[in-house]
């Protein structure tokens, strides 16, 4: 009855007006900014009174935006292969594990996602401005890997418990050793939650700010930390259009993952 | 064969070995560093609970909590209300326009968070599209104060959260089997009695749960108040990092981050009880 729509009478239409409300409110900034990025006002009047690629070419004319990119793309990668390192041996020993404390484990595993981001900011910050690691790459690897490890874990997790051990217990029958099987039934049976789980971490740092504004030195900036320190100043129309590029990027990714989900599926 | 494996049951703590390297590292980056911070709210400047009394005893920071709690109250309020809606309507659209709004929302969740905050920045600022338009209609003669104030970083806040409550909002909703919704309309229910007998307290739980992480997420923000909060309106992580980064004022700093953690740990532990840890079925 009240799920479905046909049926419902005329509450359906506050439904449809609110759904397409929120829809509206939801794509509104991220239309406006890729719109303005094109806009060739300085002060980001809307609508443009004419339209330019400058900002562009200020955003890729800059060396300090290019390296920030890079910089990104460097931690984002190298978090990504040690998040998934980590990551899944532990999702083996909380799936096939049979140790007392591998509930709580779990929890710990996760609870990253749970400590607000501002205090592990100002601890980490604390404890590497002694080690010297502040505002350096292994840094902001080791920052970013904190955040991302939880994402890689569930996602193996989930995959791991959905695969039938009984497989990789028959190719051991089979005459192969116990790496031999998992490195080619279960590996390749659980790829999608490694896939999942690396596209996860990389995202993660990619878009992390909070950690890199407190560790960032001047030397060193991924890209939002970039953002956050020309925010700071002004509302350059230059964000714009490094925004429009992380918004391509993100549309990217996301189609990335639904041609991997829709490929796995039968 | 069968030696190895009996001897493998004896040992406790059979498996655990794979853990050790995230665990490892989890204790040296997070819990390591969490531990240092805490030693020194009580141990900077002085030894005891020094700090914690001047957090919870001073106006200021009496202000700065009040600040806190109330923008992630509305926050909550505002995005159940719009969000509830559209987790319904994304369980009884036809498949292919539910498709297009999960991947709006999608998109918006996953997009940077500063690009976001920097989008209503310009939007709310006075000379922002949003001021004129409303000029240009006649409805208002001055520019409304929509940013550097609460209003901005509740406006900022809900359009980051509004995801994060429609997703669990959604799990819910489409788990409910219809046939009870059938069963109360044939047993003469009017739909409003099937909505706040029926329908409604069988989402309870998806309500309870992305209600209370939003408000989780909401009390340790950092990012969107940041740019969209004004000086007057500090919230409790602003405090935190202003504190720490333009005081150097170490002690009183992590005091405010432990109170923060703990606000959040027992809210958390509020959530798994009631929840579960949330086992994949």
């Amino acid at each position: 009855m009240l799920l479905s729509l046909n049926r419902m009478g005329p509450g359906r239409y506050a439904l449809y007006s609110i759904g397409v409300l929120v829809a509206l409110f939801l794509l509104f900034p991220i239309l406006f900014i890729a719109l303005l990025s094109f806009g060739s006002s300085q002060w980001l009047q809307f609508p443009p009174p004419g339209w330019t690629l400058k900002w562009y070419r200020d955003f890729f004319d800059d060396p300090r935006w290019i390296a920030a990119i890079l910089t990104s793309l460097k931690v984002g990668l190298c978090v990504m292969a040690l998040s998934i390192a980590l990551g899944l041996p532990a999702a083996f020993a909380l799936v096939r594990g049979s140790f007392p404390g591998r509930v709580a484990l779990r929890a710990f595993f996760t609870s990253p996602m749970i400590v607000p981001i501002v205090i592990l900011a100002i601890a980490l910050y604390a404890v590497f401005l002694r080690l010297g690691l502040n505002g350096t790459f292994i840094g902001f690897v080791a920052a970013h890997l904190i955040l991302a490890l939880p994402f890689s874990i569930i996602c193996i997790v989930n995959a791991l418990e959905g695969f039938d051990e009984a497989i990789e217990k028959a190719a051991i029958v089979c005459g192969a050793s116990k790496l031999e099987a998992i490195c080619r039934i279960t590996l390749p049976s659980i790829r999608l939650g490694i896939f999942a789980g690396a596209l996860f971490s990389f995202l993660i740092s990619w878009d992390e700010v909070v950690l890199g504004i407190f560790m960032a030195s001047p030397s060193l900036q991924t890209l939002p930390v970039k953002m956050w320190t020309t925010l700071r100043q002004d509302l350059s129309p230059v964000i714009a259009a490094a925004s429009t590029l992380l918004i391509v990027v993100t549309m990217a990714v996301m189609a990335l993952a639904a041609f991997i989900r829709r490929r796995s599926e039968p | 064969m069968r030696s190895t494996l009996r001897r493998g049951r004896a040992w406790p703590l059979r498996g655990f070995g794979p853990a050790l390297p995230a665990l490892v590292f989890l204790f040296v980056f997070m819990v390591a560093p969490l531990a240092v911070l805490f030693l020194r709210s009580v141990t900077e400047p002085t030894l005891g609970l020094g700090n914690y009394a001047e957090l919870l005893g001073d106006a200021t920071y009496g202000r700065v909590l009040f600040n806190t709690f109330t923008v992630a109250t509305v926050v909550t309020v505002v995005t159940l209300a719009l969000g509830y809606p559209v987790a319904w309507l994304l369980v009884i659209l036809p498949s292919r326009v539910a498709r297009w709004l999960f991947a709006i929302i999608l998109l918006s969740m996953w997009t940077n968070l500063l690009a976001r905050t920097y989008g209503w920045m310009v939007l709310l600022q006075r000379t922002g599209v949003i001021n004129r338009t409303l000029m240009d209609l006649g409805l208002i003669s001055e520019p409304l104060p929509l940013v550097n104030n609460l209003a901005g970083v509740t406006i900022g806040m809900t359009y980051i959260m509004l995801p994060f409550i429609i997703l669990p909002l959604h799990a819910t909703l489409s788990a409910i089997d219809p046939a009870i919704m059938q069963a109360a309309s044939i047993a003469g229910a009017r739909p409003r009695q099937i909505f706040f007998r029926v329908l409604l307290p069988l989402s309870l739980p998806g309500i309870g749960a992305g209600c209370l992480m939003v408000f989780v997420m909401a009390l340790g923000y950092y990012v969107t108040p940041a740019l969209l909060g004004g000086a007057s309106t500090t919230m409790l992580a602003e405090l935190i990092a202003q504190q720490v980064q333009s005081l150097l004022n170490w002690g009183l700093g992590s005091a405010a981050a432990f109170i923060l953690l703990t606000v959040t740990l027992i809210l958390y532990a509020i959530y798994v009880r009631a929840i579960g840890l949330g086992r994949p079925q």
